[in-house]
């Protein structure tokens, strides 16, 4: 018999049905009685004082009710508790085009778009800063007064002993890489729905309930309180069904806190959607990245030491800037390979571009890039093949690395040999014809951060179970399902551990009112510390029910089975319980009995009669309830202290209870004439500790390496000096149906020990790994390694010419060559010409260098 | 702007509402009839979240006016279960994973829905085609060709069993 | 984001839809599928006050064949010109060029009049309203100079259609029904090549049919786009090639480019080029560079001009290869 009942079988996810019907409720979906629509004004400008608001037009529009500004509600906030510099709306400066202004709440959509444009804003604008190496050298006009050369977080870490470690090195390898800006396009733009209630004792607005498609609820319940000056208690923060999230829904977004303080200044409920131009103005996505790598290795593939110097471009506020520049050392120094020296040097820089944050992979996606890249070139220089590379420097487990992370289950090793094996390397490497090739990258990400973002001892997730004589189980979780199928992962291990069947466990979740706190769906931290909660919580309740069942068998709880909605005693049935006939027999009869919430005579005699050694599982609960009074549980996850990493500043980013692995083998075909890359297809294994659900988690490693994929070959944000040229799903280039590849998923099960039935993450390891293997298949192909992300046609056609020197020299790809690109790529044009431009582009600090300073005083007349 | 007094046939059953005539269809349907399950997923045309099939024909309810629609006959995700249970493809889409966050999957429900119509037994081309005009950004597509594949075998076998 | 204001008028006929365009005095504009009009009315690109539908002129639909060729309802969806049989025999490059527009479910919806009198397009232009104030506006809408070619006094937003080049070197006429008088234009004389003005069509003008005459029916063809997704994109760069081949020798040949100038443009000196050789690789070669010599791409579009410029000498030359050694017909 199989060991398990319930987990390790593929199940529909528990909401999918209200997903295919369409009944299922996001945000935007939902609508009450006197709900007013908000509309946001954003900032046409990338840096400017605000000089004033005058709001009297748009509040004499028929159908506006409220115009909120940034005075309504002053008090900072962000994510992390270093970063507090957003406000809900711009108090005194914006710091970006699509900056926070103003907020019109109307009776509709049409109505507050017609007042936005009658809200008088003046600005004095400021000089702006769009590249990050130019920021890091300002001096004046700074994003924020408090951080100097407008740099929000540096780190200089450095471990073992970097320059000996390239002293023994063989052959050492530097290069610049540079991974363009990337955003999570969740097909669910951001929601947000803010109702107060009359608080009968005052008879005035008194609690405060928020609807928001968020992967925080209770993120977004902290934040709410500081910027409300509201106690936590009196808001209550629900999460609808979420349409994607990847990380853009994983902090507190602008909108969420807007629409709260709308309601407040409105009186009314209000709704605020996004459009998708917003979504891009609110972004929060993966920084554009420059990468200076250094790798040594000896002749026989072992990495003596590894340098980095990261500069991320991270907009204008802090967001989660300062864990992201701290997980791409961790992760890039930490818990893939051995690494024994390492030196990094991470710079968070401000600039006048919206906010990046968490996206998918947080952190370790461009390095990785750059690192799997530089491997394959290293493997290339020492004449060794990148699979065998790759073995040679695997990690040792149990083991904590030389940054502090603690490494246990440690799936690599098969990951690398079943993709090889599968995508038939050792027979192909090599030997496919000119223009096609096969390239392998691995990577790895973090099962949930050891540490959250509010440092403290407390439980990151807590669950509480419910059942009652119905024999319904009620689980009660602060998960966020945000389509990962968290809900599901919960209903599952529940059900496994109480040997009920799935359908019998109902999942109630992130409901600050109804649900115990869960930090939220980031850092790919659910299934194991949501899930570990779980587990415990059904386990409390398990024992109570074993106990009980155990009275009434004459035996002891630890004999008492409970498995697929039966309950025997091992004494008298061994493994597999009761015969198969004469379970559904019971089964059915007491279905018949369960309906009745009966617990009175009948049921008592049925239970008398029954025969002792076994029960149904209502039988048990009924039996349990009688035994001890309420029956319930609660169960809570912490990391373990020796996971929590190191005590060196930043030490705090990067530990884990357990990581995943990934490895990936891509085949791509190269056209030469036009630079286009086909990929063929993608293998990947993916070590996700045990798969609770196997279709759930081929769906999560499939859908990270497509979106690797998608950042690989097509998707970027294009800019010009601040202006997103692509804020749309029409130029920001989600792969379609008909360009994604068959994606191959591979599961590698390691059973982590501290996992809940072993299992750890599956969402974002994987994702990491797609864009070097795929880079390393162009080499494969064509022998041209780009080292500037996305590998566009005319990247890789700019790249292809430059091999042949007899080729005629035309400027495929801009200024920045890709092969050895040293600064960010913009869009052509001109935003400034003749200064009869926005007056911002005078001020550009790239135009002012050539030019002496111009008329101020126009300049200010000229933004107006 | 004067609103127009119009009827709509969505699922077979005609409503009759005010409706201004620069209403889009997706905007009747949300927010006038309360069929949210059609989404929004983007301002330019491009996800195809609000596909709804428009005299058998799918088409994208952002881009039309509602008063226009008059006469035709509106398909909604909400009108493709069958007697109150989940057609083959909703149940498919629901095992083999087709669906994740399932903000797309509406406009892939009518996009998949009206391929079997005029094709019910499609290549993996086909299927990959019918597919190419709705995002997803959760699944890769990967999962929903099975799903597809798997609907097809099972109406299949249902026929076999009538 | 909400649509602007307007009347909507749901002329049955063409003589009612055309007395319908006189009679407003209002801006007003016809829609057709509204695949191109409906977004750009969100970005507030267009706001008329009366909007004339003619989804319900049930004339103006179907593909019919006559004495001096084919005949195409301006309202025909795209979708039925991919897939009709007539076209696909007769005319490959024109269903080619229609399966390449958009997506399944877009050329379900836009039609082959609306195709030929696409809005220009620019990535400093197709933007919401707010950020176009950003950027200070362009002399296409609201302002007064242009981002791509600055110091400019014109407009150069790129004609983006897919099926004109086809109809172009098919050599296709199009009728024009206005208040008082119909014409018929060769589509070739149709575009002004200026990125504002982009079309010789009143605003109370309405576009008919197409017309594919006799003498390009059998023309073998093939349309190449440039396009980063396999779907939903629109062309960087499209070409169109055709050509009448009898015993392995061109007898006449066509060419035309997309995606690139403001208008959909015929390469000049093919059919000098090639009437009356075989082909070779060094003549296609040629092709190619006399269509990259046609192309004017500017930053109106993603990818960079240079990279769009050099592709359009590929997409020909593969384009009249795969032609010249394909099949029979
Ligand atoms: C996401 C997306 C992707 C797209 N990709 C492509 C692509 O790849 N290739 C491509 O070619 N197009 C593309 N398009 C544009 C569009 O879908 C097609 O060009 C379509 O054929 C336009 O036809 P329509 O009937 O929808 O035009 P409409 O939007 O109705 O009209 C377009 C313009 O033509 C005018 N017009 C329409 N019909 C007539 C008529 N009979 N007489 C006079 N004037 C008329 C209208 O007034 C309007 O100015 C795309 C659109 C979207 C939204
Ligand atoms: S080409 Fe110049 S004027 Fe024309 S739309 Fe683009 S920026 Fe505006
Ligand atoms: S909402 Fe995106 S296409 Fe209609
Ligand atoms: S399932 Fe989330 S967008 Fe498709």
């Amino acid at each position: 018999m199989n060991e398990f009942s319930v987990i390790g079988k593929p199940v529909a996810l528990v909401d999918s049905a209200g997903k295919t019907t369409g009944q299922g409720k996001y945000t935007d979906d939902l609508s009450m009685p006197g709900m007013l629509i908000g509309k946001i004004l954003h900032s046409p400008l990338p840096h400017a004082r605000i000089v004033g608001i005058d709001a009297s037009r748009a509040l004499a529009l028929d159908g506006v009710v409220a115009v909120a500004v940034g005075a309504d509600a002053p008090n900072k906030y962000g994510i992390l508790p270093v970063g507090h510099d957003e406000t809900a709306l711009a108090v005194d400066k914006v710091r970006y085009v699509g900056d926070n202004v103003a907020c019109v709440v109307a009776e509709s959509e049409a109505i507050a778009e017609k007042a936005l444009e009658l809200v008088d804003v003046r600005y004095e604008p400021l000089p702006a800063w769009f590249d990050p190496e130019d920021s890091m050298r300002a001096e004046t006009d700074l994003l924020h007064e408090q951080r100097p050369h407008n740099i929000e977080k540096e780190y200089h870490h450095a471990f073992g002993d970097p320059a000996a470690g390239f002293a023994q090195a063989d052959t050492v390898i530097e290069g610049r890489y540079i991974a363009n800006e990337v955003t999570h396009a969740a097909m669910e733009p951001h929601s947000t729905l803010a109702a107060f209630e009359i608080d009968p004792q005052t008879g005035r607005p008194g609690r405060l309930t928020v609807w928001s498609s968020t992967q925080v609820p209770y993120y977004l319940q902290h934040k709410l309180s500081i910027v409300l000056e509201m106690p936590m208690s009196q808001i209550r923060v629900i999460k609808p069904l979420v349409g994607g999230g990847f990380g853009g829904k994983s902090e507190v977004i602008p909108l969420e806190i807007i629409a709260a303080v709308a309601a407040r200044e409105a009186r009314a409920p209000v709704k605020i959607t996004y459009t998708r131009e917003e979504v891009f103005w609110a972004h929060r996505g993966r920084p554009r990245t420059i990468v200076d790598l250094k790798t040594g290795v000896t002749r026989d593939g072992k990495i003596t030491a590894v340098a980095a110097k990261v500069i991320q471009d991270g907009g204008a506020y802090c967001s989660y800037g300062v864990v992201t520049i701290l997980y791409a050392g961790a992760l890039l120094g930490g818990a893939l390979y051995q690494i024994p020296n390492f030196q990094y040097d991470g710079y968070r820089v401000l600039t006048n571009k919206p906010a990046c944050g968490a996206m998918r992979g947080h952190g370790t996606v461009n390095v990785r890039f750059a690192f799997e890249a530089q491997l394959d070139e290293a493997a290339q220089r020492i004449g060794m093949d990148p699979v065998e590379i790759r073995r040679r420097n695997l990690l040792v487990p149990p083991c904590v690395t030389v940054n502090g992370l603690r490494v246990g289950s440690y799936g690599l090793p098969e990951c690398i040999a079943r993709v090889a094996e599968r995508s038939g390397w050792s027979e192909r490497k090599g030997k496919l014809p000119r223009g096609r090739g096969l390239g392998i990258a691995c990577s790895h990400y973090v099962s949930g951060a050891a540490n959250s973002i509010i440092r403290s001892d407390m439980p990151h997730s807590t669950v509480n179970i419910k059942i009652d004589r119905d024999g319904g189980v009620v689980v009660y979780t602060g998960a966020s399902d945000i389509g990962q199928g968290s809900d599901t992962m919960v209903a599952q291990i529940a059900a496994e551990t109480l040997g009920c069947s799935l359908g019998r466990v109902r999942v109630v979740a992130a409901d600050t009112d109804l649900t115990p706190i869960d930090i939220g769906s980031y850092s790919s931290r659910v299934t194991f510390m949501n899930g570990n909660a779980t587990l415990r919580a059904a386990q409390a309740v398990k024992r109570q029910i074993a106990e009980a069942a155990a009275k009434r068998m004459n035996s002891t709880p630890e004999d008492v089975i409970m498995r697929g909605d039966r309950v025997w005693n091992h004494g008298a049935y061994g493994d597999e319980g009761p015969g198969a006939v004469e379970e559904t027999a019971t089964i059915a009869a007491s279905g018949r009995v369960e309906g009745q919430i009966l617990r009175g005579s009948v049921q008592q005699k049925r239970a008398e009669e029954c025969p002792k050694d076994r029960m149904t599982f209502e039988e048990a609960v009924v039996a349990a309830i009688d035994f001890h009074g309420a029956l319930g549980g609660s169960g809570s996850y912490a990391p373990p202290v020796e996971a929590r990493g190191g005590h060196y500043k930043g030490s705090g980013v990067g530990p884990s209870p357990a990581y995943s692995y990934s490895a990936q083998v891509a085949e791509v075909s190269v056209d030469e004439e036009t630079g286009v890359v086909t990929v063929h297809k993608i293998w990947a294994a993916h070590d996700c500790g045990r798969a609770l659900n196997p279709v759930a988690v081929e769906g999560q490693v499939i859908g990270s390496v497509w979106m690797g994929l998608g950042q690989a070959l097509e998707e970027e944000l294009v800019w010009k000096d601040g202006l997103l040229m692509n804020p749309g799903l029409l130029e920001y280039r989600s792969p379609s149906a008909a360009e994604s590849p068959e994606i191959e998923c591979i599961i590698v099960e390691s059973v982590d020990p501290e996992g809940p039935f072993g299992a750890k993450e599956a969402s974002e390891g994987s994702l990491a790994a797609a864009i070097p293997a795929i880079a390393n298949a162009i080499h494969d192909a064509v022998g041209i390694r780009l080292r500037e992300a996305p590998f566009t046609p005319e990247r890789v056609l700019a790249a292809l010419r430059a091999q042949r020197p007899e080729a005629k020299k035309v400027r495929l790809a801009g200024n920045v060559d890709p092969a050895r690109p040293a600064t960010f790529r913009e869009h052509g044009g001109s935003l400034c010409h003749g200064g009869r431009g926005p007056a911002r582009h005078p001020l550009d600090p790239a135009v002012r260098r050539k030019s002496a300073a111009g008329s101020a005083s126009k300049r200010e007349d000229d933004a107006r | 702007m004067k609103k127009l007094l119009i009827t709509l046939n969505v699922n077979g059953r005609d409503v009759e509402f005010a409706c201004a005539p620069n209403q889009t269809l997706l905007d009747a349907l949300r927010l006038d009839l309360r069929l949210t399950g059609s989404k929004r997923g983007c301002d330019d045309s491009s996800c195809g979240a609000c596909t709804v099939e428009i005299d058998g024909e799918p088409m994208l309810a952002c881009t039309l006016l509602a008063a226009a629609c008059e006469g035709q006959r509106i398909l909604t995700v909400e009108g493709i279960a069958e007697h109150g249970a989940l057609a083959a493809i909703q149940k498919a889409y629901g095992e083999w994973g087709g669906a994740q966050c399932g903000f797309c999957t509406p406009g892939f429900m009518i996009a998949v829905h009206s391929l079997l119509e005029q094709n019910p037994d499609p290549s993996e081309e086909e299927i990959r085609a019918a597919l190419s005009g709705n995002l997803c950004r959760c699944t890769g597509y990967n999962q929903m060709y099975q799903a597809v594949k798997a609907a097809i075998e099972a109406e299949k076998a249902g026929r076999r069993a009538l | 984001m909400s649509l602007p204001e307007f009347q909507l008028r749901r002329p049955k006929t063409l003589a009612e839809a055309v007395s319908l365009l006189a009679q407003t005095d209002g801006i007003v504009q016809v829609i057709a599928g509204g695949t191109d009009l409906i977004p750009s009315m969100r970005q507030r690109l267009f706001a008329p006050s009366e909007l004339v539908d003619l989804r319900g002129v049930t004339e103006l639909r179907g593909i019919r064949q006559s004495a001096e060729g084919l005949e195409i309802g301006a309202l025909t969806p795209l979708a039925e010109i991919d897939r009709n049989e007539i076209i696909r025999r007769d005319y490959p490059v024109l269903a080619e060029a229609a399966h390449a527009v958009a997506s399944p479910v877009l050329r379900n919806m836009g039609t082959i009049g609306g195709n030929i009198c696409l809005d220009t397009r620019c990535l400093w232009y197709n933007q919401s309203l707010a950020w176009r104030k950003s950027c200070g506006y362009c002399i296409k809408k609201d302002g007064d100079l242009c981002h791509v070619a600055p110091g400019g006094t014109e407009c150069w937003a790129v004609f983006a259609g897919d099926t004109p080049p086809a109809l172009l070197v098919l050599d296709a006429e199009i009728e024009i029904a206005g208040c008082d008088a119909t014409r018929r234009v060769r589509l070739a004389d149709f575009y002004t090549n200026q990125g504002d003005t982009r079309m010789k069509l009143g605003s109370r003008e309405i576009l008919t049919r197409v017309f594919l005459p006799r003498s390009t029916r059998g023309w073998r063809g093939a349309y190449r786009k440039l396009r980063v997704r396999g779907s939903i994109d629109y062309p960087l760069a499209g070409v169109a090639v055709a050509l009448r081949m009898r015993n392995g020798v061109v007898e006449n040949a066509k060419a035309a480019i997309t995606a690139l100038n403001p208008a959909p443009l015929l390469v000049s000196g093919i059919e000098e080029q090639l009437a009356g050789k075989t082909l070779t690789a060094v003549l296609a070669e040629t092709v190619g560079a006399l269509a990259a010599n046609t192309a004017r791409p500017l930053t109106t579009s993603a990818l960079t001009p240079e990279y769009r410029r050099e592709m359009v000498r590929v997409m020909a030359k593969r384009a009249l290869v795969e032609v010249a050694s394909c099949g029979s017909r």
